[in-house]
C-alpha cells in the first residue's frame, strides 16, 4: 500500500509541476502587445445600439435623464407622439430629471465627446454630478454611445444650436470678410485683449482666469467648433454665453470689430481633436482633452443615418 | 432538533424573526441610500467600482427599503397583531418561519442582482424573474397563513385593523404579479401605465393599507382610549379600496397616454382626500385628551409623528396631482421628497413605532435603553425634516429651471448646497438606524431585568 501511495503523490506532483509549467506561467509571464500587423477581428465590429439600450437599462441612466419631451421643455426638441414609444420595452420615460432630458440626445454630441463625457464627465461639463462610467468596458462604453446617438431618431435636430432671428439682420449688415485672413489678423488684437485672458492666447480655454472658473472657457481649437456658422459667433460674443462668466461683448466692442473677433476665432479651430493618453490628464486646468479612441466605428450598423 | 431551530414552532417566533430580519436590511438599504446621497454632492467619491455607482446604489436603496425594511417589518408585525386581534396563535408558525427564510433569500438574491445591475429596468419593479417568482409564493403563504389564523379566531367581529390587513395581503399579490411584468413585453407607453399602476400602488394597496391598520392598532392600545368611531374607519377602508388603485397615471401627466386615462386618475387622486381625513379625524378623536402621553411613551411618540406625517403626505398628493401643479413640479426632486414624506416619515415612522412597541412583549425583554430610542427619534424625525426641506427647495429651484428654460448646467449649479443637506439628513438617518440596532442587539442578548407579560391584550373597542 505504501509504494503506491507514494507513486500516487509523485504522479500528481509531477502532473500539477508540468500544469504549473507549460500552462499557467507561459499565461502569466507571456503577454505579447499587439504590433499593429496582422488582423484585428474584435474592433472592426460595429457599434450595436440594441445592446447599448441594454446598458443603458443596466446602468440606470433613466434615474436621472427622462426620455420625453413636454410642452414647457425649451430646447429638447418637438413634443413626443404616442406612436413614437411603441418599441420601447421596457420603457425609459424615466421618473425625476436630474440631467437633461435624453428624447432627442442623438447627433448632438460628436460620438467622441460622449464617450470623454461619460468617462470624465466633469472635464467636459465642469460643475455636472454626473457618476463616471468609467468602469464600463470599452465594448460596452461604444454600445451606449451608439445608442445615445440613435435617440431621436426619427424626429433628428438638424442643427445644434442656432442665433436668434435678429441676428439674421446683423449678418447681412456685415461689411468685413470674416474667412478671409486679412480679417483674422486684424481680430488677433482684440482676441488678446478681450479673450486671452479666459480662453488662453492660443483659445485652448486654458488663459489665466480659467483657473478660478468653475465653468471652463471653452476649448476653442476643437474641431466641433467648425460647425458654427458666422452669425452665430457674431452671437455668442454679442451676447455672452448663458450659465458661464462670458460677458457680452455687444457692450463694449462695435459691430465691426465683433465680426473681426469672428474671422479671427474661425482661424483657431485644429483639423483634429487633440488626444491624451491617460485619464489624469483630462482633469488639469490647461484645457479639455479626449481619450484615445479605439479604431471601432461609431456610427451604428443600421438606422441612425 | 434541527427542525426546530431552523423553523421555530415557538409562538411569537415567526414575528420576531421577521422584525430582526427588517432591521438587519434596513441597514444595508438606508447605507445604500446615505452612500447615493453623498455622492450627489461628491459625485467623485467612489470611482470605478460600479456596484458602488450611484445608479445601482439607487436600484437596490428602493428595493431594500420596500421589499426589504418595510415589507418584512410589515409582515412581522401582522404576524404579532393579527393574532392579539383574533386572540388566536399563528396558524403556523413553521410556516411563517419559513417563509421568513424564504423572504430572506430574496433579499439576498435582490441584493446581489441590483448591486450590480441586473435589473428589469422598470422603476420599483426592478427583481429578476426568478426573485419575482419567489416573492409572489412567500406573499402567498404568508396571506394564507393570516387568514387560516382569522379563519380560526376566537372572537367574532373583525376589528378594522384586520379589514385592512387582509384587503392588504389579497391586493398586495395581486397589484405585484400586474404590477412587476415579468413575462410579459408590453409596448412603451402600455409598459408606463402598467408600471405606474404598480409604482402607485405598492404604496397605495399595500404599504398604506397595512400602515394604516398598525395605526389603528397601535393607537387605542397605547392610548388606552377607545376608538372614536368604527363607522368612520369603515368609511376611510371603503374609500381607500375605491380610489387608490386607478390613480397610477398622475405620474405621467405630460407623457401622449390617453387623456382620459389622466382624468381618471387625477379625480381619484383628489378624491383620495376623502378617506385619508376621514382616518386622520377618527386618529385625532381617538387621541382626544391623551396627547400628553406622546411625551413620555416613545412607541406613541413615533406613531403620533407618522399620523401627521401622513396629513402632510396625503395633502401634498393631490395638490401635485392636479395638472396645472403637475406640470410645473413634474421631474423634480420635490417628488422624491414627496416619496421620501409617505416612506421615510409615515410608513418607517409607523413601523418603528411598531418595532419599538412589539418587540418587547415579543420576546419579554424590557429595552436595554431608553435614551437610545429617543436619540433615535430625534436624529430620525429631524434628519427627516431636513430632507424634506432640502429636497423640496431643490425641487421648486429645479422646477423653476425647467419652466422658464434655464439650461440644465446652469441651475444644477445652484441646488448643491441643497443636496449637501441631503446628505447630512442621510447620515443622521443611518445614525438613528443604527442606534435601533445596537438598541436591539443589546436588549436581546443581555441578561433580562424586568420580565413582561407576553401575551397581548385585546384592543378595546
Amino acid at each position: 500500500m505504501k509504494g503506491y501511495r507514494l507513486g500516487a503523490i509523485g504522479i500528481v506532483i509531477t502532473f500539477f509541476t508540468i500544469i504549473t509549467t507549460t500552462v499557467l506561467l507561459p499565461m502569466i509571464l507571456f503577454n505579447p502587445k499587439p504590433t499593429g500587423h496582422g488582423n484585428n477581428y474584435i474592433e472592426t465590429v460595429q457599434a450595436n445600439p440594441a445592446r447599448g439600450r441594454q446598458i443603458f437599462v443596466r446602468e440606470g441612466c433613466f434615474y436621472c435623464h427622462t426620455q420625453f419631451t413636454r410642452l414647457q421643455d425649451r430646447g429638447y426638441g418637438p413634443l413626443v407622439r404616442a406612436g413614437d414609444y411603441v418599441y420601447e420595452t421596457p420603457h425609459q420615460l424615466g421618473t425625476a430629471r436630474t440631467g437633461p432630458d435624453l428624447t432627442n440626445e442623438g447627433g448632438k454630441f460628436p460620438s467622441q465627446w460622449q464617450k470623454a463625457h461619460l468617462i470624465n464627465p466633469r472635464a467636459l461639463k465642469p460643475g455636472s454630478i454626473m457618476p463616471s462610467f468609467s468602469y464600463l468596458s470599452d465594448h460596452d462604453m461604444n454600445d451606449l454611445v451608439a445608442y445615445v446617438q440613435t435617440l431621436g431618431n426619427e424626429r433628428k435636430v438638424t442643427h445644434y444650436v442656432e442665433a436668434p432671428e435678429e441676428y439674421k439682420a446683423s449678418l447681412a449688415r456685415k461689411t468685413v470678410d470674416t474667412s478671409s485672413d486679412a480679417s483674422g489678423n486684424a481680430g488677433r488684437g482684440l482676441y488678446t485683449q478681450n479673450c486671452a485672458a479666459c480662453h488662453g492666447q492660443s483659445g485652448r480655454g486654458n488663459g489665466p482666469n480659467s483657473v478660478s472658473l468653475e465653468k471652463k472657457p471653452a476649448n476653442l481649437t476643437r474641431p466641433f467648433y467648425k460647425q458654427y456658422p458666422d452669425d452665430f459667433w457674431f452671437y455668442r460674443i454679442t451676447e455672452g454665453v448663458p450659465g458661464t462668466r462670458m460677458p457680452r461683448f455687444g457692450e463694449v466692442l462695435t459691430e465691426e470689430q465683433r465680426w473681426y473677433l469672428v474671422a479671427y476665432v474661425k482661424t483657431l479651430q485644429q483639423k483634429n481633436e487633440q488626444t491624451v493618453d491617460n485619464l489624469s490628464e483630462l482633469d488639469k486646468i490647461e484645457q479639455v482633452k479626449l481619450p484615445v479612441l479605439t479604431e471601432q466605428e461609431w456610427e451604428p450598423a443600421s438606422g441612425g443615418d | 432538533m434541527f427542525i426546530d431551530k431552523v423553523l421555530s414552532n415557538k409562538e411569537g417566533s415567526a414575528s420576531r424573526n421577521f422584525l430582526l430580519s427588517a432591521l438587519w436590511w434596513s441597514l444595508f438599504a438606508i447605507g445604500a441610500g446615505m452612500l447615493a446621497g453623498l455622492e450627489f454632492s461628491m459625485p467623485d467619491l467612489v470611482h470605478n467600482i460600479p456596484q458602488l455607482s450611484m445608479p445601482h446604489l439607487r436600484m437596490w436603496h428602493v428595493n431594500g427599503v420596500a421589499i426589504g425594511w418595510l415589507s418584512m417589518g410589515y409582515v412581522g408585525t401582522m404576524f404579532y397583531m393579527v393574532p392579539a386581534l383574533t386572540k388566536s396563535k399563528l396558524w403556523s408558525e413553521r410556516l411563517g418561519n419559513f417563509t421568513m427564510w424564504a423572504w430572506n433569500a430574496l433579499m439576498v438574491g435582490a441584493f446581489c442582482t441590483l448591486i450590480n445591475g441586473n435589473t428589469e429596468g422598470r422603476e420599483y419593479a426592478e427583481l429578476g424573474a426568478v426573485l419575482d417568482v419567489m416573492a409572489v409564493v412567500a406573499l402567498i403563504l404568508i396571506a394564507l397563513n393570516i387568514y387560516m389564523t382569522v379563519v380560526h379566531r376566537q372572537t367574532k367581529k373583525l376589528y378594522v385593523s384586520l379589514w385592512y390587513f387582509l384587503g392588504s395581503l389579497f391586493w398586495f399579490p395581486l397589484v405585484y404579479i400586474i404590477g412587476q411584468r415579468t413575462f410579459v413585453a408590453l409596448p412603451g407607453l402600455n409598459d408606463a401605465i402598467i408600471g405606474w399602476f404598480y409604482g402607485h400602488n405598492i404604496l397605495g394597496m399595500w404599504f398604506t393599507t397595512v400602515g394604516v391598520g398598525m395605526m389603528y392598532y397601535l393607537l387605542p392600545r397605547l392610548t388606552n382610549n377607545p376608538l372614536y368611531s368604527h363607522g368612520l374607519s369603515m368609511l376611510g377602508f371603503w374609500g381607500i379600496a375605491l380610489f387608490y388603485a386607478p390613480t397610477g397615471t398622475h405620474h405621467i401627466l405630460q407623457s401622449p397616454v390617453p387623456e382620459w386615462l389622466k382624468a381618471i386618475a387625477v379625480i381619484s387622486s383628489i378624491f383620495l382626500l376623502v378617506p385619508v381625513l376621514t382616518v386622520l379625524t377618527n386618529f385625532f378623536m381617538t387621541m382626544k385628551g391623551k396627547w400628553g402621553l406622546a411625551v413620555t411613551n416613545m412607541p406613541l411618540r413615533f406613531v403620533v409623528t407618522s399620523c401627521f406625517f401622513y396629513l402632510l403626505t396625503c395633502v401634498q398628493g393631490p395638490f401635485q396631482a392636479t395638472r396645472w401643479i403637475n406640470w410645473y413640479l413634474h421631474f423634480t426632486q420635490w417628488v422624491v421628497g414627496h416619496a421620501h414624506l409617505a416612506l421615510l416619515g409615515t410608513f418607517s415612522f409607523i413601523l418603528t413605532g411598531a418595532f419599538y412597541y412589539g418587540i418587547p412583549r415579543l420576546t419579554g425583554r424590557q429595552w436595554y435603553s431608553q435614551g437610545l430610542i429617543r436619540a433615535h427619534y430625534w436624529l430620525k424625525f429631524l434628519g427627516f425634516l431636513l430632507m424634506m426641506t432640502s429636497l423640496t427647495i431643490a425641487g421648486l429651484i429645479q422646477a423653476a429651471g425647467w419652466n422658464f428654460g434655464v439650461p440644465v448646467d446652469q441651475w444644477s449649479l445652484q441646488i448643491r448646497p441643497y443636496w449637501a443637506l441631503r446628505a447630512i439628513s442621510g447620515v443622521m438617518i443611518v445614525l438613528g438606524q443604527i442606534l435601533l440596532a445596537y438598541n436591539t442587539f443589546k436588549t436581546l442578548y443581555t441578561p433580562a431585568i424586568l420580565e413582561m407579560k407576553a401575551a397581548p391584550q385585546e384592543v378595546k373597542a
